[in-house]
């Protein structure tokens, strides 16, 4: 949200260079999770009283959530924004009858290219597997020598900047205001929910999977409840199998 | 005493009759001073979302049962007091309680399906149903679509306006002063530790009786009423239902009402209602950047303190009054009032001391009787019937028989990972076989929950220590002495059996000479003295099966024979399972060993043959 909104003020409002409006935009934004990190996060998690659980970690970032829309909404107004489109021009066609705009395959490509960096990254690099161990068990990161805090820093700030570039590729077909960030943060929690939070090729695969069935939900089925019977659809399935779906299950005792 | 530093302060509040008192009284001078003035308005919404935050604190904050449905039962409330009063030109008064029910119908429903899930899993699939209904009010147009709909009828409706704002006033105060005395008077009591319990893990709540499938149910049906109670009095008082009030942005400003006030206090949730409407409301730069203000708020009250408003106003509480005591000549203020969120064990723990001599054996002497109780010397008390138990492919557990009678200790070894642990659990419920009987005295029970062989006896320790930190010994043994698992949350209300359990609680203490450790915190103990807590747990239910799992690791010498003597007592009147690695120990105290390797069971006898079995002395020795 920032990233979109963010460029277009720039380059809208002040007149600035597309790259430079983008350089500027998620170097703004890369240097404040770096702060919030510094101050906050460094505060909350190894400071004099640790702050403990999952819930208290969401809570921190639901705070920054509003505190950034309501910046944004200083910043920017209450207006629908969208960044100007990276990739001009008509639709292509693609075997006659398949309409694709540009816009679009921008963001699929950017989506699957840093997928793939990211789970090429865990798999192939020792930072990777540095990183995925301090998810996996913090205490035991650090037993072994690995600087949490260091990667805590770095994927706050990665996905920040991820976060930014998606909004400036994304913006041109949807439309961004000061509020969009709380519905994506939404959607990007289910995606990585459903796809379980420490496999990222996984949530990769549930955000597509969820999109495209939230898009042929609209087409073929009503267009006035596609997203109302996409969520039916998610919470009945976190219900039947919950296991499967990576979330903890505790049915019973 | 532990030393203070290590006890986490006490959340204010007092009895449960206090804080109503409290609400009530402030609530209605309130009301009667401001009523006509903005800030009456401001004070009416905010104890209207102080009714559904009330709820969320028991729901969300005491009982760790993160569900994101609250804003759906607000609008449930909220359109169905509007749809009654202007289609039907029911009053609004008469609406609400009508519309209350039904939402409490509504929620028994769908919390039957939703709560059957814990912890993630029913924060994600509850966090769909205000997404779902985004979706459906935006297209309903007989409920005012994306807009909102408007009431005919306030709740109060009176010949003067002046009178009507005061009478709304006082009845919105009302329904808080309801809500309030339900919420505290369910936390105090003996159902509020089971829902404790719960909230801190849902597998030793199990296994200590709590019925944790209905206890989950009963939550999210009291925090969907009071949720829908909140939206019926909001359509009373605002006279508009805006679609708003229904989606997640709602949801998250609930949720951080509740997390500024205080999650685990019903005086905090009330605050952060309190704090954030009067900081919405307050009609300058605050209002206007109301989402930066909320945002900055919450990050630095969680940074200061995670229990919210509530729990920094209790550690300056705790502040004030050590610093009064430290004072020569001041009050003698060492021993602080017991409080009703976080009960304190310093009252019963003072008027036990005086008859612990008299109670120890009166103890004994009812294990004694309870063992025995229709026991039928022919049959045994546990019988394993070729149990088996397999994840995935990996056979844990292969064809295990194994029978104990109703008195002695019964020693299970074995190297490690051989399965000692999850026999423990099929025995106990926790872990259900892949094939197999398990029967307690001549009864099937493979099927039953954990909860219902509690119910028949059976009585566990962990391997790992399975404490519930923040409240004292007393209250961690008293879990194992609740007689509130059958009845409803709602008998809770009407009568507090909380005493009788830390009395029987303060029996078993006594019985096992700890009752000096009741007051403590149990985190502040030693690992030896969480054991020996876990261990009183278990024997304070009198089972006529106990289920112990390593209770010697991490023990010293003299306490390993401390724990051997208090083995040999217990042996004589109940049947004790003992898993151990202390061959020496087992041998000593047990009258038929079994020995587990690799899923199956290769030794079976008394200690002397034990100590002189080829098969166990290779397996087990290294000889």
């Amino acid at each position: 949200m920032i990233g979109a909104l963010g460029v277009d003020n720039l380059v809208r409002v002040r007149n600035w260079p597309l790259p430079a409006a983008i350089t500027a935009t998620l170097a703004v934004t890369a240097l404040f999770a770096y702060l919030y990190d510094q101050v906050v996060l460094r505060l909350a998690q190894d400071g004099r009283r640790r702050q403990e659980g999952l819930v208290i970690t969401f809570f921190f970032t639901f705070a920054l959530s509003f505190f950034i829309d309501g910046v944004a909404k200083i910043l920017f107004g209450t207006d629908v924004h969208a960044a100007p489109a990276l990739w001009n021009g008509n639709s292509l066609n693609i075997a006659g009858a398949l309409h694709i705009e540009r816009a679009g395959i921008l963001v699929l490509g950017c989506a699957v290219l840093s997928g793939a960096m990211f789970a090429l990254y865990i798999r192939y690099t020792l930072s990777g597997k540095a990183m995925e161990a301090c998810g996996e068990n913090y205490l035991g990161a650090r037993i072994v020598g690995i600087d949490t805090r260091r990667y805590r820093r770095i994927i706050f700030v990665a996905t920040a900047i991820l976060a930014g570039i998606f909004g400036i590729v994304e913006s041109p077909i949807t439309g961004f205001t000061f509020i969009s960030g709380a519905t994506i943060s939404v959607t990007g929690f289910l995606a990585a929910a459903y796809g379980g939070f420490q496999k990222p090729g996984r949530a990769l695969v549930a955000g597509l999977v969820i999109g495209i069935a939230e898009v042929l939900l609209g087409g073929y089925v009503s267009a006035e409840y596609s997203d109302t019977l996409l969520y039916a659809i998610l919470a009945a399935l976190v219900l039947a199998r919950p296991s499967a779906l990576g979330f903890e299950s505790a049915v019973g005792g | 005493m532990a030393p203070s530093w290590r006890l986490r302060p006490r959340l204010p509040g007092g009895g449960p009759l206090a804080t109503t008192g409290l609400v009530l009284v402030a609530g209605c001078s309130a009301m009667l001073l401001f009523a006509q003035q903005y800030a009456g308005s401001v004070i009416i919404l905010a104890c209207t979302f102080a009714i559904v935050t009330a709820g969320m604190a028991v729901q969300i904050g005491f009982s760790q049962q993160i569900a994101f449905s609250q804003s759906v039962f607000m609008g449930l409330g909220a359109y169905g007091v509007a749809l009654l009063n202007t289609h039907l030109n029911m009053p609004s008064l008469l609406a609400a309680p009508i519309v209350v029910a039904g939402s409490g119908l509504v929620a028994l429903v769908l919390g039957s399906v939703v709560t059957r899930v814990s912890g993630l899993a029913l924060a994600v699939a509850t966090i769909m149903l205000p997404l779902i209904a985004v979706g459906y009010l935006s297209s309903a147009s007989y409920l005012g679509g994306s807009v909102g709909m408007p009431l005919t009828g306030s709740l109060w409706q009176a010949s003067t306006p002046g009178a009507t704002l005061v009478g709304n006033g006082l009845i919105t105060v009302a329904a808080l002063g309801l809500v309030v005395f339900i919420a505290t008077r369910i936390l105090a009591s003996d159902i509020g530790l089971e829902l404790y319990v719960l909230g801190v893990d849902e597998r030793t709540a199990a296994a200590m009786g709590v019925s944790t499938p209905r206890r989950k149910l009963e939550l999210f049906v009291l925090g969907s009423a009071f949720a829908a109670l909140g939206g019926a009095v909001y359509a009373g008082t605002q006279l508009f239902v805006p679609a708003t009030l229904v989606n997640p942005t709602a949801e998250l400003s609930l949720l951080m009402m509740l997390f500024v006030g205080g999650r685990r206090s019903i005086l905090g949730a009330i605050a952060g209602a309190l704090a954030i409407q009067y900081l919405s409301g307050a009609s300058n730069w605050v209002s206007v950047n109301i989402l930066v203000v909320e945002g900055v708020l919450i990050t630095v009250v969680l940074l200061v303190d995670p229990e919210g408003l509530a729990g920094i106003a209790a550690s300056l509480a705790a502040r004030l009054r050590r610093a009064r005591a430290a004072q020569p000549g001041g009050p003698d203020t060492a021993a602080p009032a017991p409080a009703a969120g976080q009960v304190a064990a310093a009252e019963p723990a003072a008027a036990a001391a005086g008859s612990a001599v008299g109670r120890a054996p009166v103890f004994g002497r009812d294990w004694a009787v309870r063992a025995r109780a229709g026991g039928n010397p022919d049959i045994a008390r546990l019988e394993c019937a070729a149990i088996g138990k397999a994840y995935g492919g990996l056979n844990v557990l292969d064809g295990i028989d194994l029978a104990l009678p109703a008195r002695g200790v019964h020693g299970l070894c074995g190297p490690n990972g051989a399965g000692k642990s999850t026999l423990l659990g099929v025995i106990g419920g926790g872990v259900r076989p892949s094939a197999g009987r398990v029967l307690l005295d001549g009864t099937e029970v493979t099927r039953l929950p954990a909860q219902r062989r509690f119910h028949l006896g059976v009585s566990r320790t962990f391997q790992a220590v399975r404490l519930i930190p923040g409240r004292t010994v007393l209250d961690n043994v008293a879990v194992a002495c609740l007689s509130s698992h059958r009845s409803g949350i709602a008998s809770a209300v009407a009568r507090n059996r909380l005493a009788e359990a830390r009395d029987r609680a303060m029996a078993a203490l006594d019985y096992l000479d700890m009752s000096r450790l009741s007051g403590q915190e149990v985190s502040a103990l030693t690992l030896e003295n969480q054991r020996m807590v876990e261990f009183a747990r278990a024997v304070a239910a009198k089972p006529r099966l106990l289920l112990l799992d390593e209770p010697a690791s991490g023990l010293s010498e003299s306490q390993r024979e401390h724990l051997k003597d208090v083995l040999r007592t217990v042996g004589e009147m109940t049947c004790v399972l003992l898993v151990e690695h202390d061959l020496g120990l087992i041998a000593q105290i047990s009258e038929t060993i079994f020995v587990l390797a690799s899923g199956r069971l290769v030794f079976t006898g008394g200690p002397e043959e034990f100590r002189n079995s080829a098969v166990v002395n290779s397996l087990l020795v290294g000889l």
